[in-house]
Order: C-alpha cells, then sequence, then structure tokens
C-alpha cells in the first residue's frame, strides 16, 4: 500500500517560489493501476518523482509498505528504488549501444542480483514482452514498440512490487501505443503488482482501475476503485 | 553495484566510442613507450657497467689514494684561492694539487689487516717501443699487469686469477697487430720487444761535470748533462683478444709490477716524484669484505673506494640520464591527463540520460562515479598496453643495430627489457589515468537524475 500524506514541494527560493505540490494526500492499494493524470505543468510528474524517492518534498510523508521513504538516507533510497519500483519512460531511455540482454541486466546488476540467476531472470521478461528472439540484438536497430517493450522487460525483471510508467505510449503510433498498454494491464493484473501511469490522456487513464486528477499542484478530484467499478 | 559489473560495463562502453577511446589512449601510448624505452635502456646500462667492472676489476680489489679529491669528494685543493701550502709529497695536475701516497704510506696499508696484496700505481711515460724485426720506433703505453682479472688471449696464455706473470714477459693487445703489419698473430709469441725510457740526469753535479770536461772534453760534458736512455727487454707472452668490455688491455702494452715499479724508479730517480704514488690498488683477502677493509683505511685516512663503488659512480650517471628521459615521459603523460579528463567531462555530458537513468534504477553516486573512473583506467590500461608493446616490438628491431652502433661488443645489448617494471608502469598509468578521471567521474557522480531524464 503507498500512503501519500499532505506532502508540498517547492521549486525556488522566496519571491521565485513555486509550489509544484501543495498538501498533496492519497492513498493506492497494492495492486491497483492508477492513472495520474494532468495537464503538462500540473505537477504530475514531480509527485511521480516523490512517490518514488527520487525527489525529496519538504513536508508531508510517503509510506510505502509501512516504511516513510522520506526518512531513509540516500543508500536506502537507492536499494528500495532498486528492489521494489521498475520504471518506464516515455523516452523509453533504452542504452541505444549495449544489447537488448545488457539493458534488461542493469537492473539485476544495481540490485547485485547473483550472476547466476540472472540469466533466468532476463528471459523471463524478455519472453514476457516477446523480444525473447531480439536477446543479442543492439538496442539501437530496434523499433519504437520494441524499444518500450524492452523498457518494460528492464522495470520487471527484477520483479519490482510497484512500476512508474511516465507517459509509456506517448512517443508510439496508437496501435503500438494500444499493445503497450495491453501489455501493462496485463501484468499489472497478472502479478497484482501496482501499475502507476503518469498521463494526459484521459483514455489511458480510464483504463485503470484509481484515477488522481492534477492540477496546479493539487489534486482536483481522486476517483477510488469502488466509484469506477459502477 | 559489484565491481565486476561495473568494470564490464565501463569497458563495453568504450568499446562503443572506439574511436575516442583509442586516441585518448594513444596520448598515454607515447608517455608509455618514453617510459618502457627508458626503463629497457636504463637496464640494459647498468648490465653493461656490471659486465664492464666485472671484467676489469677484481670485485676484492681496493682503489686507495691519499687525497679525497682524486674521487671527486671533498677535494680541498678544488677550486681553493689559488695559493695553497707546500706539500713536498703533492704532485700538481692542471690546477688541481694531489697529495699523493709515500712508499711509507704503501708499508702502513700493506700492514692493514686483510690485505692480501698492494700496488701503488705507477704512471710511466716511455720514449718509444721497439719490437724485433721492425724497425719502426712506436710509442705506447706501459701499464701493469693486473692479476686479478684474466683476460682473453688470442694466443699464448695467462697465469690464473691472482698469479702474475714472469719478470720477462710482456702482453700485447690484438689492436697492435694490426699497426705492427702482422697477419699470424702466433708468430708474435716470444719475439722480444724493447721498452725505451729516459730521464733527464738531474742528479748530475757540477764537480762530475767539470771532471768530465777535464777528461773528455765538450762532448763528454753534454753526454752526461743529456737525458739518459735505458732499454727494458721482454718477450711477448700473450696477445690479449680485443673485448668490448675490456678498458685497460685494449690499448697499452702489460708488464709485471716489478718491472713496472724498475722503470718507475728509473724514471722518477732524484725527482720529487720518486717513490709517489697518486694512488695504490689493493687486493682484499678472499672472504673478508672490501667494505671493512675500506672503513680502516678510511680512519687511517686514506680514501678508498670499493670496485661497488666504483659501480654505483656509474649508475650514477646512467640515473641521471635515465631521469632526465623519464622527466619528458612524465610531461607527455601530463599531457595525456588533461587528455582524459577532457574526454570523460565530454563522455559525461553525452551520457548524462543514461546516468539519470541508472540513478533512477537506484544506482549509487558512488557507483556511477566508479564506473566513470573504471573507464579512465581501461583508456590507462590500453595506452599502457599500447605503449609498452611498442615500445617492446620497435626495440627488439632495431636492438642489434643499436648495439652495433654503440660497439658493445657481443652478448650486451643497450635495451632489455623486464616484465616486472613494465607490468608496474601499465598499473601505474590506469592509477594516473583513475586520478585524472577523478573530476568528470564526480560531476557524474552530483548529477540530479530528475534534470537527465527531463525530456525535452
Amino acid at each position: 500500500m503507498i500512503e501519500v500524506k499532505a506532502i508540498t514541494k517547492t521549486y525556488g527560493k522566496s519571491k521565485n517560489a513555486f509550489k509544484a505540490l501543495d498538501n498533496v494526500s492519497f492513498t493506492i492499494p497494492t495492486g491497483t493501476s492508477v492513472g495520474i493524470l494532468g495537464r503538462s505543468g500540473s505537477g504530475k510528474s514531480t509527485l511521480m518523482h516523490a512517490v518514488s524517492g527520487l525527489d525529496k518534498p519538504e513536508s508531508g510523508e510517503v509510506i510505502i509498505d509501512g516504511q516513510n521513504i522520506l526518512e531513509l538516507n540516500q543508500k536506502a533510497v537507492d536499494q528500495f528504488r532498486a528492489r521494489t519500483i521498475g520504471f518506464i519512460f516515455q523516452s523509453f531511455f533504452v542504452q541505444p549501444n549495449e544489447t537488448v540482454e545488457y539493458n534488461v541486466s542493469l537492473p539485476l546488476e544495481i540490485a547485485e542480483v547473483p550472476t547466476a540467476r540472472r540469466t533466468q531472470k532476463i528471459d523471463a521478461a524478455l519472453e514476457a514482452v516477446d523480444l525473447s528472439d531480439k536477446k543479442n540484438s543492439k538496442a539501437r536497430n530496434l523499433s519504437g514498440g520494441q524499444k518500450q517493450r524492452l523498457a518494460i522487460a528492464r522495470a520487471i525483471v527484477n520483479e519490482p512490487s510497484i512500476i512508474f510508467a511516465d507517459e509509456p505510449t506517448g512517443n508510439l503510433d496508437s496501435t503500438t501505443g494500444q499493445k503497450i498498454e495491453d501489455l501493462l494491464f496485463d501484468y499489472n493484473r497478472r502479478k497484482g503488482v501496482t501499475l502507476i501511469i503518469v498521463t494526459h490522456d484521459e483514455e489511458l487513464a480510464r483504463r485503470c482501475d484509481m484515477i488522481i486528477n492534477v492540477k496546479d499542484g493539487k489534486i482536483e478530484s481522486v476517483k477510488e476503485p469502488a466509484e469506477l467499478k459502477v | 553495484m559489484k565491481r565486476i559489473d561495473i568494470a564490464a560495463r565501463a569497458g563495453r562502453s568504450l568499446r562503443q566510442a572506439k574511436a575516442r577511446t583509442l586516441l585518448t589512449s594513444l596520448a598515454i601510448a607515447v608517455g608509455a613507450f618514453t617510459l618502457t624505452l627508458s626503463l629497457a635502456a636504463g637496464e640494459g646500462s647498468r648490465q653493461y657497467a656490471d659486465k664492464l667492472i666485472a671484467s676489469n676489476v677484481d670485485e676484492q680489489s681496493l682503489f686507495i689514494a691519499k687525497d679525497a679529491a682524486l674521487f671527486g669528494e671533498g677535494g680541498s685543493q678544488f677550486g681553493g684561492s689559488g695559493l695553497s701550502e707546500y706539500d713536498p709529497d703533492a704532485a700538481t695536475r692542471g690546477n688541481v694539487t694531489f697529495k699523493q701516497l709515500t712508499a711509507a704510506d704503501i708499508e702502513a696499508i700493506r700492514a692493514v689487516k686483510g690485505i692480501k696484496e698492494i700496488q701503488p700505481l705507477y704512471q710511466v711515460a716511455i720514449k718509444y717501443i721497439k719490437f724485433e724485426g721492425k724497425d719502426t720506433r712506436y710509442t705506447s703505453e706501459v701499464s701493469t699487469y693486473g692479476a686479478g682479472i684474466v683476460s682473453e688471449t688470442l694466443v699464448g696464455s695467462l697465469p690464473g686469477r691472482g698469479e702474475q706473470i714472469a719478470d720477462g714477459d710482456i702482453v700485447i693487445p690484438e689492436a697492435y697487430l694490426e699497426t705492427l703489419g702482422v697477419k699470424d698473430a702466433s708468430s708474435m709469441l716470444g719475439k722480444s720487444v724493447a721498452v725505451t725510457v729516459g730521464r733527464t740526469s738531474s742528479s748530475v753535479t757540477s764537480e762530475q761535470l767539470a771532471q768530465a770536461f777535464a777528461s773528455g772534453g765538450v762532448e763528454a760534458a753534454a753526454a752526461l748533462a743529456q737525458p739518459e736512455e735505458k732499454q727494458f727487454i721482454y718477450k711477448v707472452r700473450a696477445v690479449t683478444k680485443q673485448s668490448a668490455t675490456a678498458l685497460a688491455s685494449s690499448s697499452s702494452v702489460l708488464i709485471a709490477p716489478s718491472q713496472m715499479k724498475a722503470i718507475s724508479e728509473f724514471v722518477t730517480q732524484g725527482t720529487a716524484g720518486f717513490q709517489k704514488y697518486m694512488a695504490a690498488t689493493a687486493i682484499v683477502n678472499d672472504g673478508t669484505d672490501p667494505a671493512t677493509v675500506k672503513a680502516v683505511l678510511e680512519q687511517k685516512g686514506y680514501p678508498t673506494q670499493t670496485a661497488k663503488d666504483l659501480q654505483s659512480l656509474i649508475f650514477t650517471i646512467v640515473n641521471i640520464l635515465q631521469g632526465i628521459v623519464i622527466g619528458f615521459a612524465a610531461l607527455a603523460l601530463i599531457a595525456s591527463v588533461f587528455g582524459i579528463i577532457n574526454t570523460q567531462y565530454i563522455s559525461v555530458l553525452e551520457r548524462t540520460q543514461q546516468i539519470g537513468l541508472m540513478k533512477a534504477l537506484g544506482m549509487s553516486g558512488r557507483d556511477i562515479a566508479k564506473l566513470f573512473r573504471y573507464e579512465a583506467a581501461w583508456i590507462g590500461f590500453l595506452g599502457g598496453l599500447i605503449g609498452s608493446l611498442l615500445a617492446f616490438v620497435i626495440g627488439t628491431a632495431v636492438n642489434p643495430w643499436v648495439t652495433e652502433q654503440l660497439s658493445l661488443g657481443e652478448g650486451n645489448s643497450l635495451l632489455i627489457f623486464q616484465l616486472i617494471p613494465i607490468v608496474i608502469l601499465i598499473v601505474s598509468l590506469m592509477v594516473i589515468a583513475m586520478v585524472a578521471g577523478y573530476f568528470p567521474s564526480r560531476k557524474a557522480a552530483k548529477l540530479d537524475p530528475i534534470e537527465a531524464l527531463r525530456t525535452e
């Protein structure tokens, strides 16, 4: 479970101060798919950074499975991210000159997974995104959709409990985007992984169990899973 | 992240920028090349000097003087006011006055425990030398036959180590044969050699002159005042081989010490130089450390050098020359350090997103810094390897030619490559490269992942 309690994040100082997040609170049950919906500049990305431990809000709490990650030191936060979080980005951020295999291997190396267990995990992740046959290809030779599937494989390889996806279909055509969405929601349902999608695409958000609407650093509305199902 | 994984990623990312990696490491390779060659040349010179000393100097021998200035240390007479106290036992060479050893000094040294034998350094200038069957008179140097080292002979034979040649023997160097026009060296054996020396008759008194004038007139008096000449006759015992590492035997004829003494005393009789010697050579008993005898002698006021001291003197020169070359190599390395810093800074800028992603995935700043430092280390390793390999290949190829040009002789080479110094060199280059990579790596470590991952 993710509990966000009254987090505030300010950029700049005194006169130029700008509140990117203003007293934001919400709760996400484990295994839920969540759409954080908002226009660019609304603070939705800052929110993702704060919840994933990349950024530190100056006040409030982010409690993940009972642990306030804002209290952890840098090393513990790094370890927390390496073990429990997977990231997917709009621009993929795959390493073009590395092979598919080494791209997927990176989170395992960071989490210090023993070498002997890596191959099996990499194969499973590539199997899940249907890229097994591209294992030894260089990432730059993949198409856009394949690159995003590679990014998904990289996000899921270490079996995280939370996956953050920042505009995962933003750089893809609608057909390919649709496939990526299906892949993500399917994984979310099969593994019971919490999936948090940051997007400005209402259609995509509507596929989630829960929608958090962000505007000007504040939460405009939260549609709970119960409401959505009705 | 484990070191091995970081090192592997560092290696892969360098391979992906082959041209840049190669060019950066070539800068280091220049330094490594120079360093490897200078190390090899230093080693070669030291081994050569070693051989040179071993084949010319008995390691049990000591060189003893009265004046430390002779060894270039503490010479009070050097560069003085030009006016110094008169010493009847001193000799002047050029502007420098040396205290000399007297016969009494020689006896005092001979009495020191551990000294097997002592031989004063006889310095004789002969008038000319004549060989049997040749009418030509030649000038030549005459030196004492050294019993400590047995030279290789072309023909004839020499006594074993520690034994002297007979009084009537003379040993001539191979180089003389050409001047003499002798094709068959063995034909020289047993031939007689006449060494003629002269002295001015300073001992003639006015009384003797008057007597000679009275009995024989002007001619007799002139004959008496003329330089006296004396001939010493020897038989050729052996012809020594020309050796690249032998110094003394290459240009002078050798005779027994007793003969040297006889000639020297004949020449110097009646002069201030009679039985005065610049230096003396002593042989220490086998099993006695020359250094301990040296200490005793120095306490008695005789500056002494052992064979090892001589060696270290030559080594000092080699070390200074090597130091100069190493200095230039160090300059090349400093230049390459800036090359590494520059390349790594560019690399950090180019890979901002990659660094951001790695940090987002939970890679610590320390590990990111390590990644870039290891890349720098790889560049250092590559540069060191290229440089030293190139030096080895080129050095090995030109070695015979250089050795011949410097006429170092058979079995010697100027460049001697050793594995361990090269390995140490490469490891040091890796460390230097890592130090150079410190600043770029710190920049990478401090990168804000959110900034880095912001998409335009």
